[in-house]
């Protein structure tokens, strides 16, 4: 009997190989496209309803699934999720099924009532969007945003013990307020905040030349970040991602992560970067989903494109062109 | 002992996945190791856990002690299990 025999860790959600597990590990799940905010650097370009968006009969279908599959952690984001008129209930579904669920929002919606709901549901975490450490950065990128709006949900969320989590986009705009964004948060008491370079997707990709860093910049961007982990270890979690999209790509073709992205028409893509769907969650069975998943990754027009766009990164503004791998 | 809050637990073919969904960390056991999670999970001591692996498994509970107890300190070292 050796018990620790095949005991070991594996970075972030590859788990040994995603070819072994029964179900995904996580389930990114926009909930919907719509949002109040028009950020030059959304990397979903969204704003506006779309076509076929999942009906409440269907999300609950969906849900029932996750459930029976016993998927251990949901992130809920959009477009803005609690615009979603069956945000509330969606989120009471998931939590009294014992899954795990993070919220990722713009935090604008976070009045002092929800912010009592959020405690009652003991979220893994809410993760709030914070683009800079002063008003007039935040409110550069994200067009019709209210700075003052998301920096009190999150002050209010950490004062009632809610786990919130700064997620920061570094661009032009705002890269160099980096260390002071992470004080801040640390300030706030934040559990975590979360950054990595910008990816060239969605509205983004649209306005890559106007946001992207220079090298330089991401060179003291890193600097800092390694300094502030550092300083905040043990107090607080500083994560960043050091690889772009297309290191990502790379990774990914070899090691596919155990996690299912599903958009509001309820189809289902293989990653955020690529433009392929492996079915849809009001379609087919959720189980079948996974199925799919798991062999489009072998699939031979998958790994070309996917090698098509490591050496030519510009067709990753292809991303929301759907495709249909089988 | 007891299972961190945000750590969540699921049987697979090859034994079992423990997902820490807090930190987002993923560990894998084989089914011996599914065998200890299960019964954690009832919240058994580690001396219940020997002496009822040791039944299934035929095998006296002085054999399995240190196995036990190894993996045990492992998923507390892993923050994921706690005393």
């Amino acid at each position: 009997m050796e018990p620790t025999k095949n005991f070991n860790t594996t970075p972030g959600m590859a788990g040994e190989s995603f070819d072994d597990f029964k179900a995904p590990l996580f389930l990114a799940w926009q909930i919907n496209s719509v949002c109040n905010l028009g950020c030059l650097h959304c990397c979903e370009d969204s704003g506006h309803h779309i076509p076929g968006e999942m009906t409440r009969d269907e999300i609950f279908n969906f849900l029932h699934q996750v459930r029976e599959m016993n998927i251990p952690y949901v992130a809920i984001s959009g477009g803005e999720p609690l615009l979603h008129p069956n945000f509330f209930e969606v989120v009471e579904f998931i939590r009294e099924s014992g899954i795990s669920l993070k919220v990722e929002t713009n935090g604008e919606f976070i009045d002092d009532k929800v912010v009592d709901r959020f405690v009652d549901f003991d979220f893994r975490s809410v993760q709030i969007s914070l683009d800079g450490a002063t008003a007039s950065t935040h409110e550069v990128l994200r067009l019709k945003g209210d700075y003052k709006k998301s920096y009190t949900a999150v002050k209010n969320l950490v004062k009632k013990g809610v786990t919130t989590e700064i997620v920061f986009v570094p661009t032009k705009f705002n890269i160099h307020e980096v260390g002071e964004a992470i004080d801040m948060a640390y300030d706030l008491g934040c559990y975590g905040f979360y950054t990595g370079k910008i990816m060239r997707i969605g509205r983004a990709a649209l306005n890559w030349d106007k946001l992207n860093p220079m090298e330089e910049q991401y060179k003291t961007f890193f600097k800092t970040l390694d300094e502030k982990t550092k300083q905040y270890e043990n107090k607080m979690k500083v994560y960043y991602y050091p690889y772009d999209v297309i290191e990502e790509l790379k990774y990914r073709l070899e090691k596919p992560s155990a996690s299912l992205l599903i958009v509001p028409n309820g189809n289902t893509k293989l990653i955020g970067p690529l433009p392929f769907i492996c079915g849809n969650v009001k379609e087919q069975p959720l189980a079948k989903v996974w199925d799919r998943y798991k062999k489009a990754w072998h699939e031979p027009k998958v790994i070309e494109f996917t090698k098509r766009v490591i050496k030519d990164p510009s067709l990753l503004a292809e991303s929301n062109k759907w495709q249909n791998v089988f | 002992m007891e299972f961190k809050k945000h750590v969540q637990v699921r049987k697979e073919k090859f034994g079992m996945v423990i997902f820490e969904t807090l930190k987002e960390k993923v560990f894998v056991t084989n089914s011996t190791g599914a065998d200890i999670v299960e019964r954690l999970k009832e919240k058994k001591t580690p001396d219940t856990i020997i002496t009822e692996l040791a039944l299934e498994y035929i095998t006296e509970p002085s054999a399995i002690v240190d196995d036990v107890n190894c993996f045990i300190e492992k998923l507390i070292q892993h923050e994921v299990l706690t005393k």
